[in-house]
């Protein structure tokens, strides 16, 4: 990592290979407020971050500390997330899904039935047991699958 | 020895020994506590963990026993039972909102230094809830997935627009016929606009009453102007006449009266004493210690009110060692904070307070209803739309549905965040356990709800805290390890609530 100060910037070089694009931007982001923020590579897996204080007066050599600090924090942040993805997705759901509860009538009732709609049959409740559960190919089974994964998540989002 | 002293002195020799589960470590007093993912903790000497960094740990050896007995040996654990008490203490995650803040104006009659909630004048009317908004709020409460539901009247000063503050317990006693929530009624109030009518229809609804002390007059009054009157003589007494009328209607006044919130401001920081004998004198039993917030006027009055957290924590300290003589004398008082975390540390429970959870209470655990009918997250992002940031409106009652709310992209991102287990310190925490944040505090003061804990305020108030409790326990002290253990005794208020069956 380098840095190099100039009047009312300052201009911080990273090595890709240490800091994961993604914690690059989003060190960048914090700053947006305070400065224009330039991203570009600067040569073979190095990028080049230019911080260019929007105020005069501005203190720039204290941003390149911020920003690395931040840098830090945000690859940090990413590779922790990365180790506890499944618990963080677990107690989402869980967290999120037990306040929501399941559709209510209140849903229900907000759906939009009119004449165009009121003969869609997505769940396929009208349709009879041979008709919905007869014997199919591979192929047609991995399409019924998929077809049943998106009324769920349709359902969801009603 | 300090750890980091311990960990360049053995270098490359420090290793751990096999057998162990992942704990977490923190020098406490002169000794070491240790946690795990389940809430237990146990102290080491320096010794014995300079042993246990050398990889040492013989079976038959007392720190083996020890560690063993506090599950901290993959061994000896019991993984369903593991399984179970982590459910058990996460339990609120399935129950979804159960306080539900309604500010039915934002008029207020009095004037405070640290006002988070934006008061306006008296004659602001337009910032009265209409009476057709507080039967939407009601409308999405008894909605919720939670078996239990409060409704917290909060402003301004919510006697200021009592007729729909009434209106709206008359709406939800009928409404909930239909659905035989357990329900609960509260009011925040400086109780100076009170009389004996209102205060008879509140007894009468079951309504609980909870208002502002500062400490002594002096304090108080310095702080909280009532134009023409003394806001401490006013709500001194009412507290008497309230918690008279509880023993008159035959309730026992050690667990049923009016209680009283501090907002510990940098003036208050000189009188740990005598606030603690302010409370205690109008008996309250219990005192919730808190720091002041950054929100509403306080974000403006910073530069009076505000003050360094280690002057706050010898605040603490010397009023919950105050506290903790007064019990010692047979005085039956505690902390809330510590009651707080105490139920998660010595009774392996979570009491569902919404600011200290993992994850937070911001949105899935309480939602806040704005006058006008808009919805946040919390009374805190509330706050924050009323000083120019609508960041955590989640909707309004005019169009949101229930399952809207909880599903809203803000409560979802609130939810991530506030999971400590994937946040850079906390990860690593030995507080993790028993730890939360409230990502809206972390947004205020920092500009993202992810929070850079090792500089936030909460995070210090919550370390000094718990430093200060774990010190305790390490003294082990037959009479104070007991004071501390009641503390996290609760008894319900089972009066208040109204547990109509549906219909």
């Amino acid at each position: 990592m380098s840095f190099h100060l100039g009047e009312g910037s300052v201009r911080i070089e990273f090595d890709e290979g240490l800091y994961p694009k993604d914690a690059i931007y989003g060190a960048a982001y914090v700053f947006i407020d305070r400065c224009w923020v330039h991203l570009d590579r600067a040569g073979d897996r190095r990028i080049q971050v230019t911080l260019k204080a929007k105020k005069p007066g501005a203190d720039t050599q204290a941003f390149a500390g911020e920003f690395q600090n931040e840098l830090l924090g945000q690859a940090w942040r990413l590779r922790i997330v990365e180790e506890n993805k499944k618990l963080v997705e677990a107690i989402t759901a869980r967290a999120l899904g037990g306040a929501a509860g399941p559709p209510g009538l209140d849903e229900l009732l907000a759906m939009d039935i009119g004449e165009e709609t009121a003969f869609e049959d997505p769940l396929g409740i009208a349709m009879s047991w041979e008709e919905k559960y007869k014997k199919k190919g591979k192929g047609e089974a991995a399409k019924a699958e998929g077809d049943a994964s998106a009324d769920v998540s349709g359902g969801e989002k009603a | 020895m300090s750890l980091s002293t311990l960990f360049t002195e053995l270098g490359s020799a420090a290793k751990t020994p096999t057998g162990l589960v992942p704990f977490r470590f923190r020098e406490v007093g002169g000794d070491i506590l240790l946690t795990n993912f389940l809430g237990d903790w146990v102290f080491v000497t320096k010794d014995e963990f300079r042993s246990l960094a050398r990889g040492e740990l013989d079976p038959g050896t007392k720190l083996h026993d020890k560690l063993a007995s506090k599950n901290f040996l993959r061994d000896g654990l019991d993984q369903a039972q593991a399984a179970e008490r982590i459910a058990y203490k996460k339990r609120f995650l399935n129950w979804g909102p159960n306080l539900h803040i309604a500010v039915v104006t934002l008029r207020c009659n009095e004037t405070c230094v640290y006002c988070h909630a934006s008061r306006a004048n008296m004659d602001a009317v337009h910032t009265d809830m209409t009476p057709e908004i507080g039967e939407k709020v009601v409308d999405l409460m008894l909605q919720s997935t939670s078996p239990s539901v409060t409704l917290e009247f909060q402003g301004g000063e919510p006697l200021a627009n009592f007729s729909v503050m009434k209106h709206v317990i008359e709406y939800a006693l009928a409404r909930n016929r239909a659905y035989g929530k357990g329900l609960e009624f509260t009011m925040v109030s400086n109780l100076a606009l009170m009389d004996e009518e209102k205060l008879a229809y509140l007894v009468d609804r079951k309504v609980q009453v909870c208002t502002s002390i500062d400490g002594p007059e002096h304090l108080h009054t310095k702080q909280r102007i009532l134009a023409g009157g003394n806001a401490h003589r006013e709500a001194v007494k009412w507290i008497e006449r309230i918690n008279k009328a509880y023993i008159d209607i035959g309730l026992d006044p050690t667990l049923y009266h009016v209680e009283a919130l501090l907002t510990t401001t940098r003036e208050a920081l000189k009188y740990p004493k005598e606030i603690v004998d302010t409370y205690v004198s109008l008996g309250c039993r219990a005192i919730f210690l808190r720091p002041i917030d950054p929100f509403g006027f306080a974000g403006k009055t910073a530069q009076i009110v505000e003050y360094d957290r280690a002057a706050y924590h010898e605040f603490y300290r010397a009023a919950v060692e105050h506290i903790l003589d007064l019990n010692r004398r047979g005085e039956q008082v505690l902390e809330r904070y510590a009651s707080i975390f105490l139920t998660k540390i010595v009774a392996d429970d979570d009491p569902n307070f919404l600011d200290i959870r993992n994850p937070s209470g911001s949105g899935i655990g309480a939602l806040a209803y704005n006058y006008d009918g808009k919805i946040f997250s919390s009374d805190e992002g509330r706050m924050m739309y009323e000083t120019g940031d609508p960041a955590f409106q989640i909707g309004d009652v005019f169009s949101s549905t229930y399952r809207s709310l909880m599903k809203h992209e803000t409560v979802r991102a609130l939810v991530m965040a506030s999971i400590r287990e994937a946040q850079p310190d906390c990860v690593n925490c030995t507080y993790t356990p028993y730890c939360g944040v409230q990502p809206e505090h972390s947004y205020r003061t920092q500009g993202t709800i992810f929070g850079r804990m090792r500089e936030s305020t909460l995070c210090a108030v919550h370390k000094g805290i718990q430093d200060f409790l774990f010190d305790k326990l390490r003294e082990n002290d037959p009479t104070t390890v007991e004071i501390l253990r009641r503390w996290t005794t609760v008894r319900a208020r089972t009066h208040f609530i109204h547990a109509s069956s549906a219909s």
